[in-house]
C-alpha cells in the first residue's frame, strides 16, 4: 500500500496534519481549563474572603456571625458549597451544614493561600485554604493564633463541560483528518492523472502497435521528459523488435527453397521403388539442400548476433596491414586457382581498436568477393591509409562489377545480384550484410563503387583511434 | 498433358520435373525469367509453373506480360513469398493459383489437376465418355467396368483426349501436348499411339470411342 506515491503523500500529510492539530488541540483545551478553574478559584477566595469578614473575634474567643441568607447556600439539600474553619493547628472551628460528618482535609503544611482539587465523598471538589485576612492579623498575634477558612465546591459541571469540550475538540480533529484525507486523495489523484494518462498510453503499446508514442505536447510539463524517455524506449524497443521480426522473415524466407527440395526430393523418391543410383541422387540433392540450409543459419546467427545492441566484441589494438595480410593468407588458395594476384600496398603499421575475430571476418569476406566476382587472370588491389578519423581499407578488383541499379541494394540481407551465379558460388546473400554490421560496430561503414565488366572498389571505413568503438 | 517450370532453384525444379514426369506429364523447364517468359509466350503449354523471384525478369511481370499478350494458360505460383499481400497481388496480376514453398509434392499434384480441369467441362478427377471411365487421381482407366492397362504416354494421350472430350484435336496440339520442346513435332508419332489406344479401348466393343476426322485430327466421344 505504502509503496503508491498517492498513499505515501496522504499518509505523509495526514501525518502533520494530525500533530499540528493535536497540538493546537492540547493548547485550546489547556487554555480553557484555565480560565474555568480560575473562574472557579476567584470565586471560591472571594468567598472565603467574605466568610472571613464574618469572623468576630473577641480576644481570646472566635464568634461567628452568620446570617440565614448567607448559610442558604451551605445547607442547600443538594449543597455544592462548603466551608470549614480551623485554627492554625487545625482544629475544627466551624463547618457548614453541607459537610454533614465529612470534613476538608487539611494537613497544616499547606501555604498560605492554597488551591487543590479532592474528592469529596467521591465528588471532584475545588478547594481553597485561607489564612485569616489582615482584619483580623491583630488579633491574631494577640492570640497568637490565625485562622484557617477552607471554602470548597463542587466542580462536577465544571468537569462536564471540559470533558464535552475535549470530546468535541477531538472530534472535530478527526473529521478534519477525514476531510483532508479525502481532499488529499482527490488533489493526489488530480496529480497523478497525467502519470495514469501515460501509462494507460503504455499499456495500449504492444507488439501489434509498436509505433504508438505518447503525445508529448498534451502531456503537462513537469512530465514531458518522462514522456519523451518513454518515446525514446518505445524507439528503440520498435527497432529492435522489427529487426528480430525482419531476422525472422528473412530467415523463413532462405530457408524454404532448400527445404522445399529436401522435402521433394525426399517425397517423389519414396513414391515407388528405385535404383540405388537415383536414391543416391536424391540424397546428395537432400544433402546439398541441408548444408545449404545450415549456412544460411549460421550466417543468420551471425547477423543477429551483430545486429544485438550488446555484443561480446572482444576489444584490443589490432594492426589492421596484419589483418589484411592473414585475410588474404587464407584465400591465396582460392586466388591461385583463378590465377588472380592480390597486391598489398600498406605503407605503415596502422593500429586500430577492434576485435579480432570480427575484422578478419569483414576482410575474408570482401576479399573472397573480390576474388569470387573477378575474372580469370583478373587484379586485386587492397590499400590502407589514414584519414581524419578513419582508417581507410580500399578492395579494389577487375571483376564483373555491379550493376548500377544493384548498388545500394548490395548490403541488404539476402541480396543476390545473380542468384543463379551465387547459388553456385555457395552464396547466401549474407556475406556483405554481415561486412557492414562489422563496419558499423567499429564506428564506420562501407562503400562500394562499381562499372558493370571493369571491377568494383569497396572502402571501409573504420573508427582511427578506435576508442570509441562500442 | 505439358507443363512449362520456371523456376531457379536448378535442384528443385529438376526434381520436380522428373516427379511430374512419373506421373504422365510432359514438363518444359527454364531456369531464369528471361528464358521462363520466351517458353511461355511461345511453347504450347497446359499449365505454368511460376516462381516469383527469378534471375533476370520476376515471375510478376513475367505474369502480367503474358496475360497481356493474350496467353489464358493456367498460371500455379509457387513461391517461397507467403504473406497475404504477395497471394493477393499474384492473383490479382492473373495468377490461377498460388502454392508457398515448401509444400508437399501431393498437393501440387492435385492443384495441377484441378487447375487442368478447370479449362475443360470437366470438373472432377473422373471423366465419363459413354461406358469409359478416367480416374485422373489414380491415372487408371476402365471401359464396361474392366481395367485397361495403359503406358505413361499413353494414359498422357487418353486424358488429353478426355478432358478435351467431343473435341477435334489436330495431330500438332497432340504432339505439343505430348512432348516437350525437344521433340520433333514433323513425326507421326501420335498415329502410333492412337493405333495403340484404339486397340486397347475400342476392340471388342461395338461402340467406338476413338474417332478419326480426316484432314483435321482425333477425337474421343461418347
Amino acid at each position: 500500500m505504502l509503496s503508491s506515491i498517492k498513499a505515501k503523500i496522504i499518509t505523509f500529510y495526514i501525518a502533520i496534519l494530525f500533530v499540528i492539530l493535536s497540538v493546537l488541540g492540547v493548547l485550546l483545551y489547556l487554555s480553557l481549563s484555565k480560565i474555568v478553574y480560575d473562574a472557579v478559584d476567584s470565586g471560591l477566595l472571594s468567598r472565603a474572603k467574605s466568610l472571613a469578614t464574618l469572623v468576630d473575634s473577641d480576644n481570646s474567643k472566635t464568634e461567628f456571625e452568620f446570617s440565614d441568607e448567607i448559610m442558604w447556600e451551605y445547607n442547600s439539600p443538594k449543597p455544592k458549597s462548603f466551608f470549614q474553619i480551623r485554627r492554625l493547628d487545625g482544629f475544627t472551628l466551624e463547618k457548614s451544614a453541607s459537610l454533614k460528618d465529612s470534613e476538608l482535609p487539611f494537613s497544616g503544611k499547606e501555604p498560605r493561600t492554597y488551591f487543590k482539587t479532592i474528592l469529596l465523598n467521591g465528588t471532584p471538589t475545588r478547594l481553597v485554604n485561607f489564612h485569616a485576612p489582615d482584619e483580623i492579623e491583630n488579633m491574631s498575634k494577640n492570640s497568637g493564633n490565625g485562622l484557617i477558612i477552607q471554602c470548597a465546591e463542587n466542580i462536577q459541571n465544571q468537569l462536564n463541560l471540559l470533558k464535552r469540550y475535549r470530546l468535541i475538540l477531538s472530534l472535530s480533529i478527526l473529521s478534519i483528518m477525514l476531510i483532508s484525507a479525502s481532499g488529499g486523495f482527490i488533489i493526489s489523484r488530480k496529480a497523478l492523472a497525467p502519470v495514469k494518462d501515460i501509462s494507460d498510453t503504455v499499456d495500449k503499446i504492444s507488439e501489434a502497435n509498436l509505433s504508438e508514442r505518447i503525445n508529448v505536447e498534451n502531456v503537462s510539463k513537469e512530465l514531458q521528459t518522462l514522456a519523451s524517455s518513454f518515446n525514446r524506449t518505445f524507439d528503440s524497443l520498435e527497432r529492435s523488435f522489427n529487426r528480430q521480426r525482419q531476422f525472422a522473415a528473412d530467415a523463413s524466407h532462405e530457408l524454404r527453397t532448400p527445404l522445399s527440395v529436401i522435402m521433394s526430393q525426399s517425397e517423389i523418391v519414396l513414391r515407388k521403388e528405385r535404383s540405388l543410383e537415383e536414391y543416391k541422387n536424391a540424397l546428395t540433392a537432400v544433402m546439398e539442400a541441408a548444408r545449404m540450409m545450415s549456412k544460411i543459419v549460421r550466417k543468420l546467427l551471425t547477423i543477429a548476433r551483430l545486429g544485438a545492441d550488446k555484443v561480446d566484441l572482444k576489444i584490443e589494438n589490432i594492426n589492421l596491414s596484419g589483418i589484411i595480410r592473414e585475410s588474404v593468407n587464407l584465400l591465396r588458395p582460392l586466388a591461385e586457382q583463378k590465377g588472380i594476384s592480390i597486391n598489398i600496398l600498406a605503407t605503415e603499421p596502422l593500429v586500430i581498436c577492434g576485435d579480432r575475430a570480427a575484422l578478419l571476418e569483414l576482410f575474408t569476406n570482401l576479399i573472397d568477393n573480390a576474388i569470387k566476382y573477378n575474372v580469370p587472370q583478373g587484379k586485386t588491389n587492397i590499400s590502407i591509409k589514414k584519414e581524419t578519423g578513419f582508417i581507410v581499407a580500399e578492395i579494389k578488383d577487375t571483376g564483373i562489377g555491379i550493376p548500377e541499379e544493384d548498388l545500394d541494394k548490395v548490403l541488404d540481407r539476402f541480396y543476390q545480384v545473380d542468384k543463379s551465379r551465387s547459388k553456385e558460388s555457395g552464396g547466401t546473400g549474407l556475406g556483405l550484410s554481415i561486412c557492414n554490421e562489422i563496419a558499423k560496430l567499429h564506428g564506420g561503414r562501407i562503400e562500394i563503387k562499381s562499372k558493370l565488366g571493369e571491377g568494383t572498389i569497396v572502402t571501409i571505413y573504420l573508427k582511427g583511434n578506435g576508442s570509441e568503438a562500442k | 498433358m505439358r507443363i512449362s517450370i520456371v523456376e531457379d532453384e536448378k535442384s528443385l525444379a529438376d526434381i520436380i520435373k522428373k516427379g511430374l514426369e512419373e506421373e504422365g506429364y510432359v514438363v518444359d523447364v527454364a531456369y531464369n525469367g528471361e528464358d521462363g517468359l520466351f517458353m511461355a509466350e511461345n511453347e504450347p503449354s497446359d499449365l505454368i509453373i511460376l516462381d516469383i523471384m527469378l534471375p533476370i525478369i520476376d515471375g510478376m511481370t513475367i505474369l502480367k506480360r503474358i496475360r497481356k499478350a493474350g496467353v489464358k494458360t493456367p498460371v500455379l505460383m509457387l513461391t517461397a513469398k507467403d504473406t497475404i499481400m504477395d497471394k493477393v497481388s499474384g492473383l490479382d496480376s492473373g495468377a490461377d493459383d498460388y502454392l508457398t514453398k515448401p509444400f508437399l509434392f501431393d498437393e501440387l499434384l492435385a492443384r495441377i489437376r484441378a487447375l487442368l480441369r478447370r479449362n475443360s467441362d470437366v470438373k472432377t478427377s473422373i471423366i465419363e465418355i459413354g461406358d469409359l471411365i478416367v480416374d485422373m487421381a489414380t491415372h487408371e482407366v476402365k471401359r464396361g467396368g474392366k481395367n485397361i492397362s495403359l503406358s505413361a504416354k499413353e494414359y498422357a494421350l487418353v486424358e488429353y483426349m478426355a478432358l478435351n472430350k467431343n473435341k477435334v484435336l489436330s495431330r500438332t496440339s497432340l504432339t505439343e501436348h505430348l512432348y516437350d520442346q525437344d521433340f520433333d513435332l514433323d513425326s507421326n508419332v501420335i498415329d502410333v499411339f492412337i493405333n495403340r489406344i484404339r486397340n486397347k479401348i475400342d476392340r471388342g466393343f461395338y461402340t467406338k470411342l476413338i474417332y478419326t476426322v480426316r484432314g483435321a485430327g482425333y477425337m474421343l466421344r461418347g
